[in-house]
């Protein structure tokens, strides 16, 4: 079969710059217009009103008191997914008994569900008629509307994060290193830090950012959990949707963009892991 | 999983005597169960049984309610908005993505590593300042939004602002679903066709194309999915009219708000198995395509 | 798979009492020991106020007033606001399911008396001072400067093109009162081209305005919220809320209909949870001081509400509040219950029907 040997109008370095030119343009502009001008739009409304309004929103109570609670939410979450996060990633790629896959797949279902249907889960099963509202209110224990239920909501979703980066890490690297280590004597938990953890690492602090992003972000669980009591179960991002709702937008303005920012730093923090991880598997 | 022949190392084993005790085996039995059993029970409380209780409490009323909740005209309006603004973005972003993740692995040129960072700010960033950024951007107190509207083209409230949410927060899903697979592409294939006189397109179109085709549906479905269940960003861009801008997950929150949560239940658990069935078809494909292409 | 101590399910029980813990936390501030029917003082009491979404101007100056005067007649002792403000529909809701409120200051008596059908509210809130009604308001019109679209009464809400703003009546009371004002102001005769006592006339006009409703918002303060944004060429809401923002120099314009229903809000101590919380005695002074001619004043001047007498209200005065032509309540349409689950939001109700036609 004999293809044409095109005679190309432009010399053929020359097209291929203007395609590649081209196709690079096309980029640039779809993620300058989606992502980027949104940015400069926050950064602007955030910075219009001056030093001023930062100082003044940062300085008021019901801010910090969001700022705070949306801390420990992250903290716990962040404590809690990281450890179970990893003793799950162990059981997925080390253990085995019938069922192991089914498990895998479970950890993916938080990142299938919309966040609102979460904060639906825990309705169901800590409000009025909920499975597990008796036992709760029966000791006093307040779940809904305080701080254990948006915790609760905030884990499910972050769930499948850590495990996720680590499994493919822990897939990778196989148990030769460790079966050495403890030949030669290291009990379970010297091998777990000096050769199991330390080989994750890279991917595990890519988990954990995304956590903390994810975490530091949440809105919709939240919403219906929480109560929106300023001072008590006002988070970062519920502060936000107050300040638009009382007439307070540079303040709105304000939080979200520091929020923006944290999240930027984050995301720096995550491709440089990323990039470290990706070097050390090659290695 | 790699499996690797484990070389006798020189040093002496430590002295074990005839074999494993009863209560050593005993212990590492406990400790492996105890181990399998936290995730489990993590797992079980923390996601199956919250699945468990949506699904139930949705069908709680038997199988007329449920089918009853959701073609009430606004969730039978809401489930098909949400499914064809989600598709939509699937599309947009499957062209877009699939040309953003090639210019990413194929082309060099200065900022390209920028382009590649602010490719994940999606990821990253809180849905909740992700409306409020669109809001400042075309709001009609800002210079572009006015312009807008003198022009007659309104994005707030309009389904305009829901798909660029929606479009916003999907796009990092697909670029990198189908870079993998892109950079895990042989290139030798391709120079063969070259060689032997094929243009690019069809180069693309014949070799490059059908190799890439799995990552790009992946990344299609995955925005899909996450598109379905969108509501920080959704919620402040969405004028909430029934058959024009409510999307199923704002009208979730308005039947827990409203007092209805057998209806929320039941129409979430349309939304999310929906979902999941996706994510699954998703890791099917991306493992398989994986196997294809080495 | 190595040995691995039991260290690990040690890990499960470490991160279950973190949850745990966390929800002790939140459970001393609130003065409860653990089983109900006891309590314990505490140094410094916290009241948790859920209120409806747009009253968090006149709430805050009321709150921080009583603050103070508890103080200078209560050795010095501080007590603690915590509050929520969003649609009323939504907070009678979350009280239902466990929001721990002490006070609920709603919109409308049906959210009240949601709470108090679910046993959370043990006294006869309605025998209180003004039947349990703290401040009134009518609903208006929200038009842009000018009146361009010449609204001026309810059948101008039906031109078509027109954009009107309105929330959700599943959730904001407010938006229930505007269906309401409507429906009312029809069978009262007082729409030009809508029979008086005709439910059909109502359904008819009820549906005029709904084909032109663009936004649905989840609460009455952010649906006026949308408007002040630009969206819309009229948005029904409270008359006070337009008052607020025209002192906020915003350029919203309240156009009065000349028939209107008195918007009456109500306030009332859950008794559930101010027992709980041991703070029973300081929420019940709360609700009285909003009784008081100091606590009108600020409601008038703050919040821009009218006053709780009909007639009064009806008169306005003030420079402020211009006269309403037919001023009625609820009752005078058969009382919330008829309304709520018969004429208007039953299953054959008049807005019912009318939305049943618009969405198709």
């Amino acid at each position: 079969m004999s293809a044409e040997v095109r005679t190309p109008r432009l010399s053929g370095s020359t097209r291929r710059l203007l395609v590649h030119g081209g196709f690079t343009a096309i980029a640039i502009l779809y993620v300058g217009v989606l992502v980027v001008a949104p940015l400069i739009g926050i950064a602007w409304a955030a910075l219009r009103g001056g030093l001023s309004t930062w100082t003044s929103t940062l300085a008021q109570p019901d801010v910090v008191h969001a700022y705070l609670i949306t801390g420990i939410i992250t903290a716990i979450t962040f404590f809690v997914t990281t450890v179970l996060g990893v003793v799950v990633a162990l059981v997925i790629t080390r253990d085995r008994f019938p069922g192991r896959s089914l498990l895998s797949a479970f950890v993916d279902l938080p990142l299938a569900v919309s966040p609102v249907i979460v904060g639906v889960m825990a309705v169901l099963l800590f409000g009025r008629g909920g499975w597990f509202e008796p036992w709760f209110s029966a000791r006093g224990i307040q779940i809904l509307f305080a701080l254990p239920s948006m915790v609760l909501v905030t884990i499910f979703i972050c769930i499948p994060f850590v495990i996720r980066e680590v499994v493919p890490v822990l897939q990778e690297l196989g148990v030769s290193e460790e079966e050495a280590a403890s030949t030669l004597g290291a009990s379970s938990w010297q091998t777990f830090f000096r050769v199991t953890l330390k080989n994750i690492r890279w991917g595990l602090l890519y988990g954990i950012a995304l956590t903390t992003a994810r975490a530091i972000g949440e809105i919709g669980a939240i919403l219906i959990v929480s109560g929106s009591i300023t001072g008590k179960t006002e988070t970062a991002t519920l502060y936000i949707l107050r300040a638009f709702d009382q007439n307070q937008d540079p303040s709105g303005y304000v939080v979200a963009l520091t929020l923006a920012l944290v999240s930027i730093v984050l995301l720096v923090g995550i491709e440089a892991f990323k990039r470290r991880e990706e070097r050390e598997l090659r290695t | 999983m790699s499996t690797q022949t484990l070389d006798r190392p020189s040093v002496p084993r430590p002295q074990r005597g005839p074999g494993p005790r009863p209560w050593v085996t005993a212990r590492a039995a406990m400790a492996r169960w105890g181990l399998r059993g936290t995730a489990l029970l993590y797992l079980g409380l923390l996601i199956v049984l919250p699945t468990v209780v949506v699904v139930a409490r949705g069908f709680g009323k038997g199988l007329t309610a449920f089918r009853d909740a959701l073609t009430t005209p606004g969730a039978r309006e809401a489930i098909i908005l949400t499914v064809g603004l989600a598709a939509v973005t699937a599309v947009i972003n499957v062209v877009f993505g699939t040309e953003l993740a090639y210019v990413l692995v194929r082309y060099r040129f200065p900022g390209r590593r920028l382009l590649s960072t602010i490719v994940d700010i999606p990821f990253a960033i809180p849905t909740l300042v992700t409306g409020v950024m669109l809001r400042a951007l075309y709001g009609p107190i800002s210079p572009v939004g006015a312009f807008l509207d003198r022009h007659g083209i309104q994005v707030i409230f309009a389904q305009a602002g829901i798909l660029l949410a929606l479009l916003f927060v999907t796009l990092p899903l697909v670029v990198r679903t189908v870079q993998p697979v892109l950079l895990e592409l042989d290139e030798t294939e391709e120079e063969a066709a070259r060689v032997l006189g094929a243009s690019r397109w069809l180069t693309f179109r014949r070799v490059v194309f059908p190799k890439l085709r799995p990552g790009i549906v992946a990344g299609g479905l995955l925005a899909f999915a996450r598109a379905l269940g969108e509501f920080g960003a959704v919620v402040i861009v969405s004028g909430n009219i029934i058959g024009k801008t409510l999307t199923a997950p704002v009208l979730i929150t308005q039947l827990i708000n409203g007092g209805k949560p057998e209806d929320a239940a039941a129409v979430a658990t349309l939304l999310f198995g929906l979902s999941f069935v996706l994510v699954l078809v998703t890791e099917r494909l991306l493992s398989t395509g994986r196997k294809e292409a080495s | 798979m190595q040995s691995r101590p039991l260290g690990a399910r040690a890990l499960g029980l470490v991160a279950a009492a973190a949850v745990l813990a966390s929800a002790c936390a939140t459970n001393s501030s609130g003065g409860t020991d653990g089983s109900p029917g006891t309590c314990t003082q505490q140094e410094s009491p916290v009241i948790t106020l859920a209120a409806y979404s747009n009253v968090y101007d006149v709430y805050g100056k009321l709150i921080s007033n009583f603050q103070t005067e508890w103080k200078d007649s209560h050795d010095g002792q501080q007590v603690i606001f915590q509050t929520s403000f969003a649609g009323s529909t939504t907070q009678a809701q979350n009280v239902v399911n466990g929001f721990p409120a002490d006070i609920v200051a709603l919109s409308l008596a049906p959210d009240v008396q949601m709470i108090q059908d679910a046993g959370l509210i043990t006294h006869d809130w309605t025998q209180a001072t003004d039947g349990g009604i703290m401040a009134t308001s009518v609903v208006v019109f929200d038009v842009r400067p000018g009146n361009p679209k010449h609204i001026e009464n309810w059948d101008d809400l039906t031109q078509p093109g027109l954009e009107i703003l309105t929330p959700d009546p599943a959730q904001s009371g407010g938006a229930r009162w505007n269906i309401v004002a409507a429906y009312g102001a029809s069978m009262r005769g007082h729409v030009p081209g809508y029979a008086a006592n005709d439910p059909a006339a109502a359904e008819k006009l009820l549906e005029g305005i709904f084909k032109n409703v663009t936004v649905m918002d989840k609460s009455a303060n952010d649906s006026i919220k949308d408007f002040q944004s630009g969206n819309g060429d009229v948005a029904i809401t409270y008359e006070y809320a337009v008052l607020a923002a025209q002192k906020a120099g915003l350029p919203d314009e309240a156009v009065i209909p000349s028939s209107t229903v008195s918007i009456q809000t109500p306030v009332a101590v859950v008794d559930e949870y101010a027992q709980e919380h041991c703070v029973e005695d300081i929420a019940n002074a709360f609700v009285k001081y909003l009784h008081t001619k100091e606590a009108e004043d600020l409601f008038t001047s703050v919040g821009y509400e009218r006053s709780v007498n009909l007639k009064q209200a009806k008169a306005g005065g003030g420079g402020t509040y211009p006269a309403v032509k037919d001023l009625f309540t609820t009752d005078d349409l058969g009382g919330w219950d008829q309304l709520q689950s018969d004429t208007v939001f039953g299953p054959d109700g008049a807005f019912t029907k009318a939305q049943q036609t618009v969405t198709g």
